[in-house]
């Protein structure tokens, strides 16, 4: 028996009546589709059960029964993209007429299992984005590379855009100690500026990842853009949202020690050494030996001594948010305060931010919005890494002796009757690891307001004018203090900065939206921007200090101040014409005029294009199961880019200092002179913008009902003309000199494949996975042999060839051509070889595999971060196994050892039968001599974020359940388990040069990463 | 908006600068440099003048440069103050002095004088180094000359700069010159004695240096006092003391790390040296002064370590001296160097410089002169050259890389004044004759540079 059922279908969201929704029988192939008033007709049999699919909505079945007329409205279904994506200068767009790959990540997806630097909550989420920390520090800094690193002249960090304003990203690295010792890179690891903004006030975060995603940003967007906007209120009720998490970090890998022999050379016991290779501790029982108290004892090895040294860290991250709105209004107010102490005492951070963003339409058409974010942040006792400073503090970890009892030391660093040091040994390398952090405090305290104001008006129905008017202004105050009686600074010293940044940044835009015919829509948006940003930084180092701990500038023998500024402005206009056919075919042609103030006056005009388009070829075709959605893209576009402030003419720069070895150079005015000096760069007046290039074309696949996703992009983008510091040898009389020359070459594919295997009312479980596989070539012109990113130590290079990627160089073992490791037979150790190319920097492929289970309330997540390829080089494992102290040095002590390796005898090359003299001598070539010798594969996989939640059930919560919107409970943590890796006592993730360098992989006396575990708990009323 | 973006210039920098400035940067760095742990800590130890105390608490500790374990610091930061702190200013120096109007001679002269000496340096320290096409912005990749070329480079710019002295102009670095406070007639007799010294490295080498050498000390002109000594004072200001102070300063409690050297204790205290005190000081229970051999441990009670007088806060770091000057022309006189064999005259010479560096290192007049006259006369002993080299080598004891030149030049390989042997805890081969090239600096940037590892105990072109 038929009969006739007619309805309505319309979206729950907004009642409006939805075309084309697929109607079918189940368990039939009787099926209709709605009409243009989303009405349908259809004949069923009875107690049919009609199905309702529609793209971008949840499928509904309902049960005919005796009703005639049925009708539905569906839910949208937001795990489809069929969404709107926040693109360049805050441009709201549909998913599906983007001509590039733009994917944006919730809120809530970055505080699964929240971070204080919001960059890490990137890692392993989004195809193509590679995050690294520079350190454990906390409140310490993170680099973002997006599709690879394309710049030959500095680091490749994307642009942060918050709201449509710009904002600061800087990591400054300043000495970190007075006097005149130029420092390594880093020092203490001060973070980096977008590690500031608070990760709960995050709406969405969308990575254009190309150039045509952020052509309309013009240069200072060349290697991406991650574009912020806020959380706003929203109408209705207003609602109050409580979220709290308590974690307990602890190091996530700790190095492997050996327990067997006691500090000395070469078997014999010796108290000024911090190693292990003494005698071996069971063989000298029957004796006693000083220990750094002075007291005679027996030796005994401590096998937890260095774990002891660390402590359990906790972070306590709180939050509060007040939202409301209706017809005309809407605010939300928050605050969170994140509190966190270290895994190595005395280490505290914490961070305040305020934000409210309001917005207020007046009339019809005027459109009001501020955004005002406050933070302060701030934290001491961060650790100094590096070189070049007694307080660099892990060699004065790892390096305490197998037979110092951490607890004795803990106890005795202070002699409480003189005041002094009690040293770990009476050598200038023996400072005792806890006075330098009861005493030697490093520390910052920042605050910074950011924020704008956008008005916009529209003139016309289809005619809309908008300025974006932004400001970004931080303070930050730094601090190193050195006590008297530290050795390597015995007199004190102490150190202060003062960094002032002030941004501001202008858009007017006009959009003009209409529709030339009923298919074919035109959008034109036409801009202007205005930059300008201010730098300036004081610094003062003070030496000598009279009275004990007091750290004031007239309690100092002498201080050297120094001060430096920058300032760089920059006008853009811009365009941007975009078609739409149908709803299913779309082009954008977007241009852009930059004029830099950076760059010579003839060129600092600079103009680039792009074309971008998408098709979504389904829209063609009959509506099947098999296939739902399918949309192919294309892009191509043109970025030009400027130059630091200041490279273009030869200037003297008045000189505060004249080094000498050991930190204890001249300081200015020398005999009462003044001096000044060249610069160590050759200036270039004739500079010229660089230029990218970038092809990409993809396609967006939904199968089966949209349980199986498949997103696949190919790119290509080449950086031409790269402004660049071409290192010189010294014996020019520079380091280096300044030019256009080179270009960077990076393709990739990128593949995000999301399946829903299980999906039931109950249980669904979700499964993303992002693979990107990036293949990174540098072109120098011919006479360039090689082009230097970064120098290191004792040869260790970061640096680039012709047809090659960036790598690590360095001393290798000299080899024979059958690749044997050559031995010198007159000591039985091996042969070293200058500068050789030891690997790549970069990662053959990464992989994100993410999974989130739901069943009823609970919610398990847990994200599977894989990188493959690329090497890295590790201090921390070198000065652990040239000292005796990592377990692996235990093998063949006091045997006769033989390398495995050959000997030249003559012109053949012979198997070595030369032993060494001992592995104390053989495992002194694990030194930083041998740059080799401590390069290891970079390969891991991690767990790198795991989240159990329970949302409790209004059923549950009663009638409590009248004011209280929303109850969560959960477990989460983060970085908890390194499944695999092949770097020894370190974690192989590191970046010690950090965000401001194009080099990566190198770890240098880093301070450890930590493994995080906690609970969380969010209230809404 | 062309206004609006015109704001390029750096406000923390100068377009123009009086040569002065960069003079004085120079200098500033190039003492620094031979008086800190780059260059004085790793040549003494290497050319063992000095000594570490081995496994003594307090000393310098093992393995160091004593046992040839020198850092790539110290290779690389040698080269970069030679090469670009201190040569790259002067040389920009000389080129704003010449292209000043009216031209600033004597500004250009004084620079070429120290040029000459940094380029001397350069090579005695490496070997082959970039010379005739280092230092010019239109070469990327400066080849490298032999250490020929170069020692004949530094004495061609002494030429250049003493034509080019001009005693006429006002125009020079007067208040900027910590050396000779501009008193040009001291600039030209250290610049004729530094060009001798260049010559009587070369000498060995190639004998047809002789006939110049001769030349030289019959013409006179040479420093001919104390008050023509080539030095710099430290102050006893913190941010300004001399490094080898500083460094037991801030590492030591202001214990010096450093021991006598036996080679330099023995020789002094069979003599009776008054400098003894003046450049040691002796544990209150030791009996006489005891240097140690290189490497080995350092008794507290019993050797001595080098004194805190000699490495004072304040002390100059010296560069040439009037008994240097003396001790080379003893040397000439002894040899007859292009002039006629005169021990009587090389006596006089000799003893004169004892007597000098004694009162230099702060001995009184009588009792330096007492002393030197009591020297026995060259004639009377069997080997004249090799106490001259020994006089002379003791007294550069404190100087690293001028000691260790001096060994290097008094004799072929194994004759050497004194016969040193391998230091303790050394590796098996050689003795230490040089640094090796750095590689960040130079060899990894630079594809004109030498392919092969040069090691650090090759010997190189003047070293026979």
């Amino acid at each position: 028996q038929q009969k006739k059922i007619t309805g309505t279908v319309t979206s729950k969201a907004d009642g409006t009546p939805l075309p084309a929704v697929t109607v079918t029988v189940k368990g039939s192939s009787l099926g209709t589709q709605t009409d243009g008033d989303g009405k349908f007709s259809i004949s069923v049999p009875e107690n049919a059960t009609l199905s309702f699919s529609y793209i971008g909505f949840k499928a509904k079945e309902v049960s005919v029964g005796a009703s005639q007329t049925i009708n539905v409205s569906l839910d949208a279904d937001e795990r489809l993209l069929n969404e709107v994506v926040v693109t360049a200068l805050g441009i709201q767009r549909d998913a599906k007429a983007l001509g590039y790959s733009a994917p944006q990540l919730k809120g809530e997806e970055l505080t699964k299992s929240r971070e204080a630097n919001v960059i890490n909550s990137l890692a392993g989420k989004v195809a193509g984005v590679r995050v690294s920390s520079q350190s454990g520090t906390l409140g310490g800094s993170s680099k973002i590379i997006i599709r690879g690193e394309s710049g030959l002249g500095g680091s490749s960090q994307p642009l942060f855009v918050i709201d449509g304003m710009p904002i600061d990203n800087g990591a400054q690295q300043i000495s970190t100690v007075a006097g005149a010792v130029p420092q390594g890179s880093a020092g203490a690891d001060f973070g980096n500026r977008v590690g500031d903004i608070n990760p709960e006030d995050i709406e969405t975060m969308t990575v254009l990842k190309g150039a045509a995603a952020t052509a309309l940003y013009g240069a200072r967007a060349k290697s991406g853009a991650i574009v912020i906007s806020t959380k706003k209120g929203v109408k209705g009720n207003a609602s109050v949202t409580f979220n709290s998490s308590v974690r307990m970090d602890d190091i996530l890998k700790m190095p492997e020690f050996q327990n067997e022999y006691a500090q000395g050379v070469q078997g014999t016991y010796n108290i000024a050494s911090t190693n292990g290779w003494g005698p071996k501790i069971s063989d000298v029982q029957d004796k006693t030996f000083p220990n750094f108290l002075a007291q005679d004892v027996h030796l005994k090895a401590y096998d937890n001594n260095i774990k002891d040294f660390f402590q359990t860290g906790k972070t306590y991250i709180n939050s509060l948010a007040f939202s409301g709105g209706n017809e005309t209004g809407d605010y939300r107010f928050s605050y969170a305060n994140i509190s966190q102490t270290g895994i190595i005492p005395n280490q505290k951070y914490s961070k305040n931010n305020i934000t409210l963003n309001a917005g207020k339409t007046i009339g019809k058409d005027f459109n009001i919005r501020t955004i005002l974010n406050y933070a302060n942040s701030g934290g001491d006792g961060r650790p100094v890494q590096s070189s070049n400073n007694p307080n660099v503090i892990m060699p004065l970890i790892y390096g305490v002796p197998r037979t110092v009892d951490m607890e004795l030391l803990r106890n005795n660093s202070i002699n409480p009757e003189t005041g002094q040091q009690i040293t770990l040994t009476p050598a200038r390398n023996g400072n005792n690891p806890f006075w330098v952090i009861d005493n030697n405090n490093f520390s910052n305290d920042l605050n910074r307001f950011y924020g704008n104001a956008i008005l916009s008006y529209k003139i016309l129905n289809w005619l809309t004018v908008a300025n974006n008017l932004g400001l970004d202004y931080y303070n930050e105050f730094r601090q190193g203090n050195t006590r008297n009686g530290t050795i390597g600074a015995l007199t004190g010293n102490f150190f202060t900065a003062n960094i002032f940044n002030r941004s501001f940044n202008n858009d007017f835009i006009a959009t003009a939206d209409t529709k030339i015919t009923n298919d074919l829509s035109l959008k034109v948006i036409g801009g202007a921007n205005v930059f300008e940003n201010y730098y300036q930084r004081n610094q003062s180092d003070a030496q000598t200090l009279t009275v004990d701990q007091l750290y004031n500038f007239s309690n100092a023998a002498t201080v050297t101040t120094t001060n430096t500024s920058n300032k760089w402005r920059m006008v853009g206009l811009y365009g941007d014409i975009g078609l739409s056919y149908k709803d299913y075919l779309f082009l954008n042609v977007t241009g852009r005029n930059d004029w830099s103030s950076t760059l010579p006056a003839e060129n600092r005009s600079y103009f680039y294009p792009s074309v971008s388009s998408s098709f979504v070829f389904t829209e063609l075709m009959p509506s099947n199961k098999w296939l739902n959605y399918g949309k192919l893209r294309a892009s191509w576009a043109n970025v030009g880019s400027g130059t630091d402030p200041y490279q273009l003419a030869f200037v003297y720069g008045p000189q505060s200092t004249a080094f000498a070895q050991y930190g204890y150079g001249s300081q200015f005015p020398f005999n009462g002179l003044l001096a000044f000096s060249i610069p160590s760069v050759i200036p270039n007046f004739n500079l010229k913008p660089q230029n990218q290039i970038t092809t990409e074309i993809g396609a967006d696949l939904r199968f089966l009902n949209n349980r199986v996703k498949l997103d696949v992009t190919y790119y290509n983008s080449k950086t031409d003309d790269q402004i660049i510091a071409l290192t010189l040898p010294q014996s020019t009389g520079f380091t280096s000199k300044k030019m256009n020359a080179g270009s960077v070459t990076n393709k990739g594919f990128e593949v995000a494949l999301g399946l829903v295997p299980v999906k039931t009312n109950r249980f669904d479980w979700n499964f993303d996975l992002n693979f990107s596989q990036n293949k990174q070539t540098t072109q120098l012109p011919s006479e360039v042999t090689a082009y230097t990113l970064q120098s290191g130590w004792s040869g260790l290079i970061v640096k680039t060839r012709s047809n090659e990627s960036f790598g690590i160089f360095g001393s290798a073992w000299e080899r024979d051509p059958n690749g044997n490791i050559v031995i010198d037979p007159a000591t039985g150790l091996r042969k070293t070889k200058l500068d050789q190319r030891l690997g790549s920097i970069n990662p053959d492929w990464m992989l994100g595999i993410n999974n989130s289970i739901n069943f009823k309330s609970f919610n398990l997540s847990f994200l599977i971060d894989v990188r493959q390829g690329g090497v890295v080089y590790s201090n921390t494992a070198s000065s652990l196994r040239t000292s005796g102290l990592a377990k692996e040095t235990l093998a063949n002590r006091g045997n006769i050892f033989i390398d495995k390796g050959v000997v030249l005898q003559g012109t053949e090359y012979v198997p070595n039968t030369v032993p060494v003299q001992s592995m104390q001598d053989f495992w002194g070539q694990f030194s930083t001599t041998n740059t080799e010798a401590n390069i290891f594969d970079a390969s891991y996989v991690k767990l790198r974020e795991v989240k159990f939640s329970y949302k409790i059930p209004s059923s549950i919560l009663g009638k409590s359940a009248k004011f209280m919107k929303e109850l969560e409970i959960g477990v989460e943590g983060r970085n908890l388990w390194i499944i695999s890796d092949h770097v020894p006592h370190v974690d192989p993730e590191v970046n010690f040069f950090g965000p401001g360098s194009a080099a990566d992989g190198i770890e240098f006396n880093s301070a450890p990463s930590t493994r995080s575990f906690g609970f969380n708990l969010r209230v809404k009323i | 908006c062309e206004k609006f973006l015109d704001i390029n210039k750096n406000p923390n920098a100068a377009e123009n600068v009086d040569p002065k400035l960069l003079f004085s940067y120079a200098s500033t760095s190039y003492i620094n440099l031979r008086s800190s742990g780059d260059l004085y800590i790793p040549m003494a130890l290497g050319g063992q003048s000095i000594t570490t105390g081995g496994n003594n608490p307090t000393g310098w500790g093992i393995p160091s440069e004593e046992q040839y374990q020198f850092s790539t610091f110290s290779y690389g930061n040698t080269w970069r103050a030679y090469y670009t702190s201190v040569g790259a200013n002067l040389k920009q120096a000389i080129s704003l002095a010449e292209s000043a109007t009216p031209k600033n001679n004597n500004a250009a002269a004084q620079c070429k004088v120290l040029l000459a000496l940094v380029v001397y340096e350069a090579t005695t320290v490496y070997g082959d180094v970039p010379f005739t096409e280092a230092w010019n912005t239109g070469i990327s990749y400066p080849k490298f000359d032999a250490q020929q070329t170069v020692l004949n480079g530094s004495i061609a710019l002494i030429d250049e700069a003493l034509a080019q002295f001009d005693d006429a102009s006002a125009l020079k670095i007067s208040d900027y010159d910590m050396f000779f406070k501009g008193d040009l007639a001291k600039w030209k007799r250290l610049a004729k004695s530094v060009k001798l010294r260049t010559l009587m490295t070369m000498v060995d080498k190639d004998p047809t240096k002789a006939t110049q050498i001769g030349q030289m000390v019959t013409e006179g002109g040479l420093v001919s006092s104390a008050a023509d000594n080539f030095k710099v004072g430290y102050q006893a200001v913190t941010g300004k003391k001399n490094p080898k102070f500083a460094i037991n300063e801030q590492y030591n409690g202001g214990r010096n790390f450093f021991f006598g050297s036996k080679y330099v204790v023995d020789f002094m205290r069979n003599l009776s040296d008054p400098r003894l005190p003046k450049f040691f000081t002796k544990p209150v229970e030791a009996t006489d002064y005891f240097g140690i051999e290189p490497g080995a441990d350092g008794d507290d009670k019993h050797d001595v370590r080098i004194s805190n007088t000699l490495q004072a806060a304040d002390a100059p770091e010296v560069i040439f001296t009037y008994q240097e000057e003396l001790f080379y022309e003893a040397e000439i006189y002894t040899r007859g160097l292009g002039v006629g064999a005169d021990l009587t005259k090389a006596s006089t010479l000799y003893k004169k410089a004892v007597e000098e560096s004694c009162k230099f290192n702060g001995v009184d007049g009588t009792t330096a002169s007492t002393f030197a006259n009591g020297l026995p006369n060259l004639s009377t002993v069997p080997a004249p050259m090799a106490l001259i080299n020994m006089h002379h080598w003791v007294d550069k004891m404190d100087r690293g890389l001028d000691a260790f030149t001096q060994w290097r030049r008094s004799g072929p390989e194994g004759q050497e004044i004194p016969n040193l042997s391998l230091p303790i805890g050394a590796p098996a081969g050689k003795l230490f004759r040089r640094y090796e090239y750095p590689t960040t600096n130079e060899i990894s940037s630079n594809p004109n540079a030498p392919k092969e590892l040069v090691k650090y105990n090759e010997k190189m072109w003047f070293d026979l």
